[in-house]
């Protein structure tokens, strides 16, 4: 599995195997409002780093959580369909995922199906928050219930990137279950994935990091 | 002289489209209130704005604001004049087109139009961080109880 990632060769991923790094992404389907939720947590003025050969927009974000600062790289991706190719990387050591859908158009919620069980193919216990954005449309979806995230045992926000309803509360829970799923892993797979990423000798990209990573497992 | 639009509004009263944008010679931001005349609540919305972005004086500063955003704008204006406030007629807008498109597989082009469309509702209940009741850390409970009714998205064919 580890010589089918898609590497981008702009971020060096090795760097969040470090105890004050993390690394969360957002999926769900296009125009669902993922750039609007981390511009409302990050508020304005912010500038992210945008990669758009990889439909991605990585936003920085430094805190200090127990007395010690932690490093957050926000993954928000693209939930168009021809970057299917690229979600490999995005879920490549991911410590946490905030899924989102938008309340006002059911096949975001239909599809987040497809989101998770994508996302558990790569990462099968990384913490997921369920996102329900766009509740200002319309508050009375708020008395409803959204049977999804149950099933799954997934925590589950009602949030409005427009009035700010419960953003800050999801990206500082999504930071803090990010950070002790990091510290508690137990994931057999993490210990898996370092293993085969070391003994990466059949890597089908030809790229110069391929070469270098191919030498070392000699 | 070039022109970023930044945004694009409408005012009723008098009726006109407002336009902020950049000169990107000084890089100075502007407004621009455009009076949108000989228009009632039986006017056509697409042939006013069009008239608008061919308009002699005002149409290039809005080169890069999309007629589609013109044409909703102008509904809203029309919506008003016929009694509707703007969320009533944001919502009848919103309904006019299907809602279960599958936004994944549309083009860039396409999709930014889309955006721009849910921009009118984002905008529209924005807080601010200026606004005086802004607060950062929004934190709202919703309880769940036994009488939550279950969403009827829930009740259709595929199970999850």
């Amino acid at each position: 599995m580890a010589g089918d990632m898609k590497r981008i060769p702009e971020l060096e991923q090795e760097k969040y195997d470090s105890d004050e790094q993390v690394k969360i992404i957002c999926l769900g389907d296009s125009a669902v409002g993922k750039s609007k939720l981390m511009e409302r947590f990050l508020m304005d003025g912010y500038r992210p780093q945008q990669l758009s050969t990889y439909a991605l927009t990585l936003y920085k974000y430094s805190t200090t959580i127990n007395g010690k600062s932690v490093l957050v790289d926000f993954w928000d991706t693209a939930g168009q369909e021809r970057f299917q190719s690229m979600h490999p990387s995005y879920y490549h050591k991911a410590h946490a995922c905030i899924m989102v859908f938008d309340v006002q158009r059911k096949v975001t919620y239909k599809n987040l199906s497809n989101w998770y069980k994508e996302l558990r193919e790569y990462r099968p216990e990384i913490p997921c928050l369920v996102v329900a954005n766009k509740i200002d449309a319309d508050m009375r979806v708020t008395q409803k219930s959204f049977n999804f995230a149950k099933k799954q045992g997934l925590p589950f926000y009602f949030v409005s990137a427009a009035d700010g309803t419960n953003v800050v509360k999801v990206f500082k829970d999504a930071i803090n279950m990010a950070l002790s799923y990091k510290k508690n892993s137990s994931d057999f797979m993490d210990v898996v994935m370092r293993e085969l990423e070391n003994f990466d000798l059949e890597g089908k990209e030809e790229s110069a990091d391929e070469d270098e990573e191919e030498g070392r497992a000699d | 002289m070039p022109i970023i639009a930044k945004r694009c509004g409408i005012k009723f009263d008098p009726p006109s489209v407002i336009l902020i944008y950049e000169d990107e010679h000084t890089n100075k931001l502007r407004k621009r209130v455009i009076p949108v005349r000989s228009f009632s609540q039986f006017s056509d919305c697409s042939r006013a704005a069009e008239r608008l972005k061919h308009h002699s004086r005002h149409g290039h500063y809005l080169d890069s604001v999309s007629l589609e955003q013109l044409v909703r704008l102008h509904t809203v204006l029309r919506d008003h004049l016929r009694g509707l406030s703007v969320e009533e007629s944001l919502r009848e807008q919103r309904h006019s087109h299907t809602h279960d498109d599958d936004l994944n597989k549309l083009s860039d082009e396409e999709l930014n139009r889309r955006k721009a469309e849910m921009d009118v509702l984002f905008e529209l209940n924005r807080r601010h961080k200026d606004d005086p009741d802004f607060v950062y850390d929004l934190e709202v409970e919703f309880p769940e109880n036994s009488v939550r009714e279950t969403c009827s998205w829930d009740h259709s064919d595929e199970e999850f």
